[in-house]
């Protein structure tokens, strides 16, 4: 299979050399190499957006998917993951929609590690409304919705995710297709709640491009990926702020094993909609008589 | 014979739990029961106070003005004692103040059995039964059934103590067959596991907790999956997501819960996936009076999400009618991909009602999910009757859901054609409902007058319990609130003399919708907003007043 087979028709109709281009592509070759080398089923894949210029990827993939609400991606992921075990559930969100609106969700997902994977595309900032900013925006950003600067820091995602529970904890960049394709597929092989954020310079409103080129460093294989305080420290090693001499880590902070919501479940074993059932209606009422 | 019993005291003190198994066993003697549960929002202390309503005729609704008092504090004497009937009296406590006391020396048992406080109340259910003249072995068997073994032991020691006590002042006997007695929310609760539930997902919120509770200790037992998730908006998106991939799946909450999902009720629309909301109403606005009833959302389920678009809205007035309808909202949901909502309140989830028989809707339990879905399937296939041949991820084509206006793909689009072609397409499914609907009673006509009274949800036990005394009246009680059973309303309005409205509501929302729907504006309306039910005494004293 190639990974041509997960693209569409579909007109696409992201800005010309958008990186969400570089998601959507790492994303179908890791598909492509995951149904190949048969670690998961290409009827089984199944995908779920918020609503952003994120969110339009839906449109550009040939696989089952629910194109959700802005903000809601994970209840989503979490609801079809618990009515299908069969199902390798991927979420795709932004930054706005899952650090602003669906924060709690992102939060409580992280310690539910149901077997999905969240992939945020984190352009800090709202993209589809134009340019405002969100909670991953930096400090003194100039947004159109706030002309006077972001008073705020940012949000750490990364720091978040690991402190809530996620057992698997990955920053990507949307200029490394080939990196990022690399975490995509350990993601998605990870049983637990997998997690990527995905940094995707929005060449219209904020253009980190050059930064993230000039900063960038991949983890190196002494990061011991299962040492909680040692990821934690990795964490906290860039606060999401464009300074001068900060350095930028991609690549998986934190992976360790955990039982996932769905083995803790006796009940979580079958497809809902396979399930079998014999109704007694005497049986059932005569506790009332 | 009539009784009508009220039971008082502390939070905490067990006066739901005495009140249900009196109740419990008068239903196995043969006796209609109604119980009315009356409490406020806090754990211990407070007043607390049910009522019983014992007959050898079928009753649905409670009284206000009570034979007998079990008190189990002072507080529940100086509140209800004026209600009390000229030949009525209260048992309780000796140390409890007023003339009508009779009294039991409580504290000396209780030490003698080295139990605790709350084994009071076991005492006077002993006293009271021998009181009736029921057979002690009788009594025993029952305590042992409703209280399986939770200290049980002690609990028939105390029954036979009380009972030692008493005077037989009453020969109650036998009077038929054995009663259900059950609760509206275990009425939704069955009335789901009969629809083939299987995931019901829910964040606690009175007064719709009862299911959630009830359905949580069923899920291994009968293989369902009952989940309590950080909020309503994930309960309810997440429920869209387990539709999706094709479990049959309900939510329930009330009505602040319900603000939080409505958005994604339009996702429910718009995606055309199954989805039973079950609606518990309490008195709001907001927080409002969290424990008690009103009918005052109406409207507000009718219309909730935004954008246009169709709904099943069912009513059930009991605990029988809430596993009849809760039977077909699934059934609906499911055969149209269109969102069902069940519309209770605290009066009808938290009573309980007693039955000769329970019905279960004929309705067949079905999953409606094609089994080999073809290659060329379109998640939005435009068809005759507007709904979609459903299909879910996992089998062999492409299954797409969204949010966003798209064509028979499920691929986005925002042209002008297509845009009317799936909104018509939603709309077309109305017919066929209405067609469906108009075979589930979804209007119910009691009695013959020439006159009649209308109204829906809990409030049809008190006025079926008040129709003996209004002979010139009819009651038409409406269940289906949407698609809107017009043509019977406006006929039965035309040929009535005299229409009245009870709600339990400050406006008359039922009111409103039968204006908008038929033209008809109803001038007489019975409104009660104090957030208590009605009794069937109050509504003949209005309906005669009126005239
Ligand atoms: C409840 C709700 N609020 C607001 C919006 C409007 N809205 C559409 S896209 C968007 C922001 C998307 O930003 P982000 O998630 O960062 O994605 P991006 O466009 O940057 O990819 C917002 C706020 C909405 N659709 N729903």
């Amino acid at each position: 299979m190639k990974s041509q087979y997960f693209g569409t028709k579909e007109e696409n109709t992201w800005c010309p050399g958008c990186p969400n281009f570089g998601i959507l592509q790492a994303f179908k070759n890791a598909l492509a190499d995951l149904v190949n080398e048969k670690k998961i089923k290409a009827k089984n894949i199944v995908i779920a957006s918020g609503i952003g210029c994120h969110a339009k990827i839906f449109d550009y993939l040939n696989v089952n998917g629910f194109y959700g609400l802005h903000g809601r991606v994970l209840p989503l992921c979490f609801g079809m993951k618990v009515s299908n075990p069969e199902l390798t559930v991927i979420g795709f969100g932004g930054d706005g929609d899952t650090y602003a609106e669906g924060i709690s969700h992102f939060v409580h997902n992280c310690r539910y590690n149901a077997d999905i994977t969240m992939l945020v595309h984190n352009n800090k900032v709202f993209a589809l409304t134009t340019g405002q900013a969100t909670p991953t925006s930096e400090k003194g950003f100039v947004g159109r919705s706030t002309p006077l600067g972001v008073k705020d820091k940012p949000l750490n995602p990364i720091a978040s995710a690991i402190v809530n529970g996620a057992t698997f904890v990955a920053r990507g960049s949307a200029l490394n297709t080939n990196h990022l394709k690399e975490l995509i597929r350990e993601a998605i092989k990870h049983k637990g709640f997998s997690f990527i954020d995905i940094l995707q310079p929005c060449l219209t409103f904020n253009n980190f491009s050059p930064y993230l080129q000039k900063h960038i460093y991949k983890l190196d294989k002494n990061h011991k990926v299962t040492d909680f305080r040692q990821a934690f420290r990795k964490s906290m090693e860039w606060d999401y702020s464009f300074k001068e001499k900060d350095k930028i880590p991609i690549g998986i902070f934190y992976k360790i094993k955990k039982p996932t919501f769905g083995e803790q479940w006796p009940q979580l074993k079958k497809s809902w909609y396979k399930v079998k059932r014999k109704i007694n209606f005497k049986k059932t009422v005569e506790e009332f008589k | 014979m009539e009784k009508t019993i009220l039971i008082g005291g502390k939070a905490g003190q067990g006066t739901a739990v005495t009140s249900h198994f009196i109740g419990k066993v008068f239903c196995a003697l043969g006796y209609y029961v109604f119980n009315y549960r009356d409490y406020p929002s806090l754990i211990r202390g407070g007043h607390n106070f049910n009522v019983l309503r014992i007959s050898d005729k079928p009753v649905y609704s409670h009284k206000d003005k009570y034979d007998i008092i079990l008190a189990f504090d002072q507080k529940t004497i100086n509140l209800h004692q004026k209600n009390l009937k000229r030949e009525g009296f209260i048992l309780g406590d000796k140390t409890l103040k007023t003339k009508r006391l009779q009294k039991i020396d409580i504290q000396p048992i209780l030490s003698k059995l080295k139990a605790p406080k709350i084994i009071e109340n076991d005492i006077l259910i002993g006293w009271l039964f021998k009181y009736f003249g029921v057979d002690k072995n009788f009594l025993l068997k029952e305590a042992e059934k409703v209280f399986k073994g939770k200290k049980t032991g002690l609990i028939k020691k105390a029954i036979e103590k009380g009972y030692s006590l008493a005077p037989k002042k009453e020969r109650l006997k036998r009077v038929g067959s054995k009663k259900y007695f059950i609760s509206g929310s275990q009425g939704i609760g069955i009335g789901a596991l009969n629809s083939g539930i299987d995931i019901y997902i829910a964040y606690p919120m009175t007064p719709a907790t009862p299911v959630l509770h009830f359905l949580a200790g069923k899920q291994l037992k009968d293989n369902i999956l009952v989940l309590q998730l950080e909020n309503e908006i994930s309960v309810i998106n997440s429920a869209l997501g387990a539709s999706f991939a094709g479990a049959k799946t309900m939510v329930g909450t009330s009505g602040g819960g319900f603000a939080l999902m409505t958005e994604a009720m339009s996702l429910a629309s718009i995606s055309e996936l199954p989805l039973v909301v079950y609606l518990a109403q309490r008195t709001g606005p907001a927080t409002g009076v969290p424990t008690y009833t009103a009918q005052s959302d109406l409207k507000f389920a009718v219309n909730a999400g935004h954008g246009e678009f169709p709904r099943i809205v069912v009513a059930p007035g009991d605990s029988q009618e809430a596993i009849l309808r809760t039977q077909e909202a699934f059934y609906l949901s499911l055969k149209y991909r269109t969102l069902a909502i069940i519309i209770g309140d605290k009066h009808v989830a938290e009573s309980d009602y007693s039955f000769d028989t329970l019905k279960v809707s004929p309705l067949t339990n079905q999953k409606f999910i094609l089994k080999n879905p073809p290659k060329n399937y379109k998640s939005y296939k435009i068809t005759k009757n507007g709904v979609s041949p459903r299909a879910v991820p996992g089998q062999e084509p492409v299954i797409r859901a969204t949010s966003y206006g798209h064509n028979e793909y499920g691929n986005t689009i925002e042209d002008a054609k297509w845009t009317i072609k799936m909104n018509d397409k939603r709309f077309k499914k109305v017919r066929y409902l209405e067609k469906e609907i108009s075979k589930l009673n979804p209007v119910s006509i009691y009695g013959k007058g020439k006159n009649l009274i209308i109204a829906w949800g809990s409030t049809k036990g008190a006025i079926l319990d008040s129709l003996p005394e209004l002979k010139s009246f009819r009651f038409l009680q409406v269940s289906y609130i949407s698609p809107f059973p017009k043509k019977v309303i406006e006929n039965e309005i035309k040929k009535s003399k005299r229409v009245v409205l009870v709600e339990n509501n400050a406006t008359g929302l039922l009111g409103d919708i039968i204006a908008e729907k038929t033209g008809f504006i109803i001038k007489e309306k019975i409104l009660k907003y104090d957030a208590r039910p009605f009794v069937s005494d109050y509504i003949i004293n209005k309906v005669k007043k009126k005239k």
